[in-house]
C-alpha cells in the first residue's frame, strides 16, 4: 500500500484518534513513512488542534452576565424563593447602559456630591464603544483601587444590619463629602488604556507609578463614584487612576481585600456615572 | 478553562454542596454556581454558536433551566458536566431549530471587539475570528464535540459524558471535523509558532 494511493484527510484524521483497526492503522503508517504530501496532511491535522486550542476563549460579557442574573431573579421571584438583596454590584448594575441603551436619558451634566449639577468637562471624543449619551463621553475614566478597612468605621457602619446603599465615608474622621483634600486614596491620571489582560497584572506598575495628582483637586465625578464604588464593596479604596477601559474613559478603583495576600478587587466604573463597566475583579498591587 | 480569581475568599464549597443547598432553599447558592461557571458556559456557548447573541440566549436558557431542574440533578455526574450538557444543549436547539443565520464579517469584528478586547493583539483577534467563521463550516454535533475537546481541552471521556454519547462518537466527530478544518486552518499554523509544535506532533504520529 505504498504505490501511487494517498489517503485522504479524512483516513488520517481517523489514524490520529486511533479509530482504524490495526491492519488498516499498519498499512497507512507504511504509507505515511515514504510519502512526503500525506505526511504533510498529517501536519495540517495536528495544527488544526493546535490553532484551536490557542484561540482564546473570552470572559462572559457583563452585559450577558447581568441578563442572566436578572433572569435568575426572575425565576427565583416566580418559584416564591425570593433572592436576598445583597448589595452587590450585580444588583446595583441592573440599569446599566448597555442594558437599558435606547432609554437612556441623556445627561447634561454630572450630579456633584452637594447636589448640584456640574457640567460634564469635555476631554476629549472618543467614540463609546458602548451605547451611551454622547454628553457622558466628556469625563475622565478613573480607577480606583480600594484598601481592606483596617481601622475605621466603614464597615461598623456599613455591616451588619441593613444592607441598602450606604456610602462609605473616608476614614479620616474629619472629612466631609466635600472635603476632597483628605480623601483617602492616590488618585493618579495614567490615562492608560486597561485590557482585561492588565487588570490580571500587578497594578502598582500602572497605577504605582503615574503622578499622582495634589490634594486639592479631585474632581467631583471621581470622588462621588469612589464613594459609591466603597459603599458596593464595604471596602476602602486606597489607589484610583483616571484611564481608559478598552478605549472607554474609565476609574480603576484598587481597594485591599486581602493586603497581607496581595489581593486587590478592582472595580472599574464609568467616571460619568458611576457603573461598572466590566466585572468587579481580583487583581494583585 | 483558566477561570479568573474570581472566587470569593473563605470557606470553599463544593459545586454539589452548592446544588443541595439551592435545592434546601438558599437563595445565593446558585448565583455561587452561575459565577463560578459562568466564563466557561459562556466560550462553549460562544464557539459552538459563533454568534454572540445567540450565545447568550442559549446561556441564559441553560442556566434558567438548571435552577428549574436543579432537584432533577442525579449526582452521578459532576455538576460541572451536567452544566455543560445543559449548555450545549441548548446551543444545539437553537441551531435545530434555525439555522443560524450568517453573520457578517463587520458584526464579527464588532463582536470580537466588544467581547475578546485586545487592544495590541490583531493577530490573535484575526486568528480567532477565521476559527469561528471555521468552525460554522461544520455540522452542528462535529462542532460541538471540536469545541469540548479541542478548544476547551477537555478530554474524549468527559465530552461524551457532556454529549452523552460513546467516547468513539466523539472521537470520530472530532476526526471527520478536524478533516474538514485542515485545509481551511492550516495556514494559521505559519503564523504563530504553533508549526514547529504540530509538525513535532505529526512526526510522532507518522513513525508510530
Amino acid at each position: 500500500m505504498t504505490g501511487d494511493t494517498h489517503y485522504d484527510l479524512e483516513i488520517l484524521a481517523e489514524l490520529a484518534e486511533g479509530l482504524l483497526d490495526v491492519g488498516t492503522a499498519r498499512q497507512v503508517r507504511e504509507h505515511l513513512a515514504v510519502c512526503t504530501p500525506c505526511g504533510a496532511l498529517l501536519a495540517d491535522l495536528a495544527a488544526v488542534r493546535e490553532v484551536l486550542a490557542a484561540t482564546p476563549t473570552p470572559a462572559m460579557p457583563m452585559g450577558v452576565a447581568l441578563r442572566i442574573d436578572n433572569a435568575l431573579a426572575a425565576e427565583a421571584t416566580r418559584g416564591g424563593v425570593g433572592l436576598a438583596e445583597a448589595p452587590d454590584w450585580d444588583e446595583l448594575m441592573r440599569d446599566a447602559p448597555w442594558e437599558t441603551a435606547a432609554e437612556a436619558p441623556v445627561r447634561l451634566g454630572v450630579v456633584s456630591d452637594d447636589g448640584t449639577i456640574v457640567p460634564a468637562r469635555r476631554r476629549a471624543s472618543r467614540r463609546r464603544r458602548w451605547a451611551m449619551p454622547a454628553v457622558a463621553s466628556a469625563a475622565a475614566a478613573a480607577v480606583v483601587v480600594g484598601t481592606a478597612v483596617l481601622s475605621s468605621g466603614v464597615l461598623t457602619a456599613s455591616g451588619g444590619n441593613g444592607g441598602g446603599l450606604q456610602v462609605a465615608q473616608p476614614s479620616t474622621p474629619t472629612a466631609t463629602r466635600n472635603e476632597v483634600k483628605s480623601r483617602g486614596y492616590a488618585l493618579t491620571d495614567s490615562n492608560h488604556n486597561y485590557s482585561d489582560q492588565d487588570l490580571r497584572r500587578e497594578m502598582v506598575g500602572f497605577m504605582g507609578n503615574a503622578e499622582a495628582l495634589g490634594g486639592g483637586e479631585t474632581p467631583t465625578g471621581v470622588s462621588k463614584c469612589v464613594n459609591q464604588v466603597s459603599a458596593r464593596t464595604k471596602l476602602k479604596a486606597f489607589a484610583v487612576d483616571q484611564g481608559q477601559y478598552n478605549g472607554q474613559e474609565a476609574l480603576i478603583v484598587a481597594s485591599w481585600k486581602n493586603q497581607p495576600k496581595n489581593k486587590l478587587r478592582l472595580d472599574v466604573v464609568d467616571p460619568f456615572n458611576c457603573k461598572n463597566l466590566r466585572k468587579p475583579t481580583v487583581g494583585r498591587w | 478553562m483558566n477561570s479568573p480569581p474570581e472566587t470569593p475568599s473563605g470557606a470553599e464549597q463544593s459545586d454539589a454542596e452548592l446544588l443541595a443547598a439551592h435545592i434546601n432553599g438558599d437563595p445565593h447558592a446558585f448565583s455561587e454556581i452561575v459565577k463560578r461557571h459562568r466564563d466557561r458556559m459562556w466560550a462553549v456557548a460562544l464557539r459552538t454558536l459563533g454568534d454572540p447573541d445567540e450565545a447568550a440566549d442559549a446561556v441564559q436558557d441553560a442556566f434558567v433551566s438548571a435552577y428549574r431542574k436543579a432537584a432533577s440533578f442525579r449526582g452521578e455526574a459532576a455538576v460541572t458536566t451536567w452544566l455543560h450538557r445543559i449548555v450545549v444543549n441548548a446551543c444545539l436547539d437553537r441551531m435545530r431549530r434555525k439555522s443560524v443565520r450568517p453573520v457578517a464579517d463587520d458584526e464579527l469584528i464588532e463582536a470580537a471587539e466588544r467581547d475578546t478586547p485586545m487592544p495590541d493583539q490583531t493577530l490573535e483577534r484575526e486568528v480567532s475570528m477565521e476559527v469561528s467563521a471555521a468552525l460554522k463550516l461544520l455540522p452542528a454535533d462535529q462542532r460541538a464535540a471540536l469545541v469540548l475537546v479541542d478548544m476547551m481541552g477537555y478530554s474524549v471521556e468527559d465530552a461524551a459524558q457532556v454529549l452523552e454519547v460513546p467516547s468513539g462518537t466523539v472521537k470520530s466527530r472530532c476526526a471527520r471535523g478536524r478533516a474538514k478544518l485542515a485545509p481551511i486552518l492550516s495556514h494559521l499554523r505559519n503564523r504563530s509558532d504553533l508549526g514547529r509544535v504540530s509538525s513535532a506532533k505529526g512526526a510522532e504520529l507518522r513513525d508510530g
